[in-house]
């Protein structure tokens, strides 16, 4: 997974399928993100075509890891497949969940 | 009509295969690729549940994939001879929770049957039987 850095912002680019296959170095990559303590961590999804509740995992414990280090955490691009998964659980009640990057940079700032 | 079925081992390192199995019958039915993502899904949750909560012991499950596609709908059956176990019985995941109390458990489930028009569950000559339709009318 590609990682680039905005202003202090970490932006994460997770691409292809997020499935139990891939869900355990997803995890460990945004964990290394979070560790890193950077002003904010974006999880941008535009290139994310699949995502599975083995995936979704992975956004909770990423979510959880950025408040409890007080690092400011967002996802965008959600192509419309993944946006349903997040909207069918209700993630985005708890995950703020933006249109682009740049919304979700600014979010952060 | 067209129809495939396959059997292999319930274990996780085969969900590609599994999924491999999916795509190749979605190729050659030549059905939409929307509806796939909705399969894809579904496969991978159930599937993973029979191969991460199904294994008695050491023994491996043997799991069998039957998919049906017609002109108005498509079905995929996932028969397992596990334990027995409904998995239309775990309580629905509360999608409203805050970000501390959320729980993963049951979330796929949930989101077969959200995601699939039926979902129907028996247990016949010792096997689980899942059986889940999309009409192919209203994706």
């Amino acid at each position: 997974m590609n990682t680039e850095n905005v202003d202090g912002i970490t932006v994460a680019l997770p691409s292809g399928r997020l499935d139990f296959g891939a869900a355990a170095a997803f995890q460990q990559q945004l964990e290394q993100a979070v560790a890193a303590k950077p002003r904010g961590l974006v999880v941008d999804c535009s290139s994310l075509d699949y995502v599975s509740s083995a995936g979704l995992r992975v956004f909770l414990v990423a979510a959880r890891a950025a408040k409890a280090a007080s690092v400011g955490f967002a996802v965008s691009s959600l192509k419309p497949a993944v946006k349903e998964v997040f909207d069918l659980t209700g993630f985005g009640n708890v995950i703020t969940l933006c249109a682009d990057r740049a919304a979700a940079v600014a979010a952060l700032a | 009509m067209k129809t495939a079925s396959w059997q292999l081992p319930g274990e996780a390192s085969q969900l590609p295969n599994a999924l491999g199995f999916l795509q190749g019958f979605w190729e050659e039915a030549e059905l939409p690729a929307a509806l796939g993502f909705t399969f894809e899904l579904a496969l991978e949750e159930v599937f993973l549940n029979v191969a991460l909560h199904g294994a008695d012991g050491s023994r491996v499950p043997s799991v069998v994939l039957e998919l049906t596609a017609c002109d108005t709908e498509v079905v995929l059956i996932v028969s397992d001879d596990a334990r027995p176990f409904d998995p239309l019985t775990l309580a629905t995941p509360d999608t409203t929770a805050a970000l501390e109390d959320r729980t993963i458990g049951g979330l796929g489930v949930h989101l077969v049957r959200q995601m699939m028009d039926t979902v129907t569950y028996s247990h016949e000559t010792g096997r689980n039987r899942l059986r889940m339709t999309k009409n192919l009318n209203q994706p």
